[in-house]
């Protein structure tokens, strides 16, 4: 039987996975590998293949073709129920007729382990959740819930733990609590996690690792930080926080640098920033990472920076920030993002204003118009 | 018009093959209306039984509404089976100008008189204004107070009447009921499994009804006046006078052959399927039924004797068109019409002169012995003894335990 | 319901008390509904089951208490009592056997094809109970391939089936198994198939998953099946006069005799009142043996 003795973590490698509904690929020919011990993030519009491929990993899809292992051990052909790995369903799936304790016994009753009523109680300590163990699923809180479905699956010590949109049916603020619960527990017990989520937030805060998912293929993997300050695609600069594109043609290339003209307005790329390898390039940049002056105060901008002329259609105060509308000439609006580092002076609605950021946040893409345009349909259908 | 059979009757009746008389269909039919008046019948009235009652007349409305509603057994009236409808019925309307609304809601006596008792005890009508009963319950009927007198000369036809029918006990000169149809209880039997079962080709005697080459083989009527009688002239018993003891004897002889397993089921009309299946290869059974079955069956009167019933048309009490109905019963009793039923039903006709129109409608007919028996016949066919409400009750609890019940 | 706090002043104790009447007022139909469809005939017929024949007249009965009208039909009727209990027993749990692997299939292997399946389960009911037993009698017949088959494999005691216990056995597991069928599937199709894809991902395999997880789940569906065929099979007896010989008659039987051919009401009656009372008592033990109280 799997997972009994010694417990070594190992790596988990889905090897040119794909699986096909009728003709339509939900998972197409992927490949990764997830190290042993990480929080590892599959972040994706719904019906993006995040979740399919966490069900192939479980157990409960059958792959059309590919592989899947954990080190060495092959466990593609496996059942369900033979797999060192347990999942916290989306809706939690706590079986309704047994109480708390039962639940989190379930997998040590069927794989006759001994000292059960230990390891269930220790369990739910680390869930927190001890006084409640002789209750029934339904007399607790959507949180509680959820941290039975944690504390059934965990307890079973997997390789692997799934989550699948665990935080979902729970309100905001206790999301917000949940995710730093998962994070410490993962911490404690360094079991491999792999978390599907929709919210790019979320995948951000808990993971070591986030790979952004798109039309059954992986669009861009790595640390949260990275992804963010340096997407590699369009979908990836829209889907994780926010961006303004623009699409452009390189017209230039020095040493370090490319330069750019977007309608009629050249921009610096750094040759380091830039992953499209042809003449067709979007530049892009974070909102926050722009500063906003009244158009006076033009000549004021460091020398070497990207800008960018048009006029505030809208001003939103929200505390640490301001968010500003801004409408190009050519009638694109761009987000600006300013910390209300000073007091009073903001610009207002129907100001001439230039935008101006350094090349060092500037971020160059593959793709030109027709690429803006799918990017956000995709994200618009997905949301 | 109301002299079309309703289409549920119909196709029920055509289920069970048509053209067979009116015990087949099966009495549990009924039962559970019957069920729903139990309630009701809680606290019976004890003013209105025992002793000859008269009955209550209620204002005669023949005159101002022509219509009768007539309650008789199913498949017991002649049927056109192409129409549907019932020739002699509807010669009556055309003849009278009176509607007559025809329903074959008696499947059995006992079931029918528990829809109606609780009305009738209470002194209400019961909306019927002709009932086909048999003897002994018309019997009861007419003691309990819940048949009215005929006006016979509404019924000049009643001269018409089989001399040998023309008196019976419970209603001397007939001033309450007029027969319908007569029928005997004897053996009935499917002749090639007879023939494959013990070589025979008739039956003649109970003897060989409960011969062990027949195990498991042959049903009883679940009617007990039927099914004892042919078992007490078995016994050499007179089933129209006999004793407790007699009774009693001829009970353990039925309770002998029910506990062995020669009999395989008592039941009310369900044999003739189970005889046309091949599951039963003998009866004790009704005459017309099994006549109607075919070449390949029998029927024949026990050597020591079968049972002679009559089911009697009479007017119930507080009847709303009583002088319709007698015309009725009048139009039945001319022997053309009475012929015309005879053919269609093959039961004992109980109209004088009926023979001679047989020999019109069909000559083989008319010499059949079922239909027309004889007085050699006559004497083996026993008219069951008249029984107080005691005696009935005790027997019938007798015969009711032997069977199961 | 409308509870006055101790604090509360004289108006809203009023008001409370308005209120609590209108609730009652509420509940009138409903006791109405109940007063006429259950307790009067309830009362009715516990008060039938009491009378007393009045004497020299037969099938007259006069108010009283004659309560050992009781074990006097307990001790002429005991065996067909038994013998109905045994007969419904056993036809249950045939229903149980056949319908819950057919029920489990439309809940859960169908999928589109449901609505029909159930369709077809029940489409049966359409015609007569009385002529669907009818046509019991013909395909259990002494020549049918049925009884055929087992006599050449020398399985039947009377060399038939038909007149037979196992014929009133098949009749009323046969006229039952809608009742049976359509809880169960009620119970199979509420459950969630993610709790069975939870079981299996915990180490469960289908085996296991059904007697942990799905068995359980369907308890109450079980029970209700069970319930709403055994009752009536208990009391039928339309099985027995049609497909059963002189030695299967059931309670139902006794009933139906004691009330039309003897007219004997008060036994009538008392025998319908133990029959209710004593499946009374069976259900509400089986409820509880069951334990679905708090599933339902």
């Amino acid at each position: 039987m799997a997972n009994e003795g010694t417990h070594n973590v190992e790596d988990l490698h889905l090897t040119n996975l794909t699986k096909k509904f009728g003709e339509v690929a939900a998972v197409d020919d992927l490949t990764l590998t997830i190290p042993a011990g990480s929080f590892f993030a599959l972040l994706g519009a719904s019906g993006c293949g995040k979740t399919t491929t966490l069900r192939m990993v479980a157990g409960l899809e059958e792959p059309t073709s590919g592989s899947i292992h954990i080190g060495q051990q092959d466990i593609t052909n496996l059942r369900a129920f033979q797999r060192p790995v347990n999942t916290v369903f989306q809706s939690y799936a706590l079986f309704p007729h047994l109480d708390i304790f039962e639940n989190v016994a379930f997998g040590l009753r069927r794989r006759k382990v001994k000292n059960v009523d230990a390891a269930v109680n220790s369990m739910l300590e680390l869930v927190e959740l001890a006084p409640m163990a002789r209750r029934k699923p339904t007399q607790l809180s959507g949180g509680q819930q959820q941290r039975v479905a944690v504390a059934r699956a965990l307890i079973n010590e997997p390789d692997v733990l799934l989550l699948d949109e665990p935080l979902g049916a729970l309100d905001l603020k206790l999301r917000r609590q949940m995710q730093i619960e998962l994070k410490r527990i993962q911490t404690e017990v360094g079991t491999t996690f792999v978390h599907v989520t929709h919210d790019q937030e979320e995948a951000m805060t808990m993971a070591d690792t986030v790979a952004v998912m798109n039309s059954g293929r992986i669009e861009q993997m790595g640390h949260p930080a990275d992804i963010y300050e340096l997407p590699k695609t369009a979908f990836v600069a829209n889907f994780l926080g926010q961006a303004n594109l623009f699409a452009g043609a390189r017209t230039g290339t020095s040493s370090d640098s490319i330069d750019v003209v977007a309608n009629g307005i050249n921009f610096r790329v750094l040759s380091t920033r830039n992953s499209a390898p042809g003449d067709e390039v979007i530049v892009g940049i974070r909102p926050e990472k722009m500063t906003i002056l009244d158009l006076h105060d033009k000549d004021t901008i460091p020398s070497g920076h990207n800008m960018l002329e048009g006029r505030v259609i809208d001003v939103s105060y929200a505390g640490v920030s301001t968010q500003y509308l801004v409408e190009t000439q050519w009638g694109q609006k761009v987000t600006v993002f300013e910390q209300n580092v000073l007091v009073g002076d903001r610009s207002s609605v129907g100001d001439p204003v230039v935008l101006h950021w350094s090349p060092d946040h500037t971020f160059g893409l593959a793709g030109g118009e027709t690429v803006l345009a799918d990017t956000a349909q995709i994200l618009a259908v997905g949301a | 018009m109301t002299t079309k059979r309703p289409e549920a009757v119909a196709a029920i009746a055509g289920q069970m093959r048509s053209a067979v008389s009116r015990r087949r269909l099966l009495q549990v039919a009924g039962i559970g209306s019957a069920a729903m008046v139990a309630a009701a019948c809680g606290t019976g009235s004890d003013d209105s039984a025992g002793g000859e009652a008269s009955a209550s007349a209620a204002e005669d409305k023949s005159d101002t509404e022509m219509v009768v509603n007539w309650s008789n057994w199913p498949l017991y009236l002649d049927v056109n089976e192409d129409t549907g409808e019932y020739t002699s019925l509807v010669a009556f309307e055309e003849a009278t100008g009176i509607d007559v609304t025809y329903t074959e809601d008696v499947n059995d006596n006992n079931e029918f008189f528990a829809k109606v008792r609780t009305q009738l005890e209470q002194g209400q009508d019961i909306g019927r204004d002709l009932v086909v009963l048999t003897d002994w319950m018309a019997a009861l009927w007419i003691q309990s107070g819940f048949a009215q007198k005929l006006d016979k000369a509404l019924i000049p036809n009643s001269g018409n009447i089989i001399p040998r029918l023309a008196e019976v006990s419970f209603d001397k000169p007939r001033d309450y009921t007029m027969p319908w149809q007569s029928g005997f209880a004897g053996l009935g039997y499917n002749v090639p499994a007879l023939q494959s079962a013990m070589g025979k080709d008739a039956l003649t005697s109970l003897d060989e009804l409960f011969d062990p080459s027949l195990k498991g083989r042959i049903t009883l009527l679940s009617e007990m006046r039927d099914t004892m009688g042919c078992i007490l002239a078995w016994k050499g018993y007179d089933p129209s006078n006999f004793t407790d003891a007699q009774f009693e004897e001829a009970i353990a002889a039925l309770t002998e052959q029910v506990d062995s397993g020669q009999v395989r089921q008592v039941t009310g009309n369900d044999y003739i399927a189970a005889m046309e299946s091949g599951d039963v290869i003998a009866v004790i059974g009704w005459s017309g039924d099994v006549i109607a079955l075919g070449e390949d069956f029998g029927f024949s009167l026990p050597e020591s004797g079968g049972t002679l019933w009559t089911d009697n048309m009479l007017i119930p009490a507080l009847a709303q068109h009583k002088k319709n109905a007698e015309l009725v019963i009048n139009h039945y009793y001319d022997p053309t019409v009475a012929a015309e039923v005879a053919a269609y039903v093959n039961y004992i006709c109980p109209v004088e002169g009926a023979q001679a129109e047989m020999e019109k409608i069909d000559p083989d007919l008319a010499t059949d012995e079922y239909i027309f028996p004889s007085s050699a016949m006559l004497d083996r066919a026993y008219v069951f003894m008249e029984l107080t409400p005691e005696q009935n009750e005790s027997y019938s609890r007798l015969f009711e335990k032997a069977i199961g019940n | 319901m409308a509870a006055v706090l101790p604090s509360a002043g004289k108006q809203s104790q009023v008001s409370a008390q308005r209120k609590s009447r209108t609730g009652y007022f509420l509940l009138l139909p409903g006791m109405t509904w109940l007063a006429i469809f259950f307790a009067i005939p309830f009362v009715t017929l516990f008060m039938t089951s009491l009378q007393a024949p009045v004497a020299g007249k037969s099938g007259q009965y006069v108010p009283a208490f004659q309560v050992s009208n009781y074990p006097d039909a307990l001790a002429e009727y005991w065996p067909q009592f038994l013998r109905s209990f045994l007969y419904a027993g056993i036809a249950t749990g045939l229903a149980l056997l056949i319908a819950y692997p057919l029920a489990y299939f439309i809940a859960f292997k169908v999928g589109r094809w449901r609505a029909l399946m159930l369709v077809l389960v029940i489409a049966p009911s359409f015609a007569s109970f009385l002529l669907r037993t009818y046509a019991w009698k013909t395909i259990l017949s002494d020549e049918g391939f049925i009884t055929s088959f087992f006599n050449a494999l020398h399985l039947l005691p009377d060399d038939r089936i038909l007149n037979t216990s196992i014929a009133v056995v098949a009749g009323l597991t046969y006229n039952f198994l809608p009742f049976m069928i359509l809880p169960l599937y009620a119970a199979l199709e509420k459950i969630d198939p993610r709790l069975l894809e939870a079981s299996n991902d915990l180490y469960a395999s289908a085996f296991t998953t059904f007697r942990k997880i799905t068995w359980p789940l369907s308890l109450p569906g079980v029970v209700a099946g069970t319930l709403l065929t055994f009752i009536p099979a208990a009391g039928d007896y339309i099985n027995s006069e049609l497909l059963g010989s002189t030695q299967d008659r059931m309670i139902g039987n006794v009933i139906q005799t004691n009330f039309i051919e003897f007219r004997d009401y008060p036994t009538a009656s008392a025998l319908s009142f133990v029959l209710m009372a004593v499946i009374l008592v069976m259900v509400f033990t089986y409820i509880r043996r069951a334990g679905t109280e708090d599933l339902v």
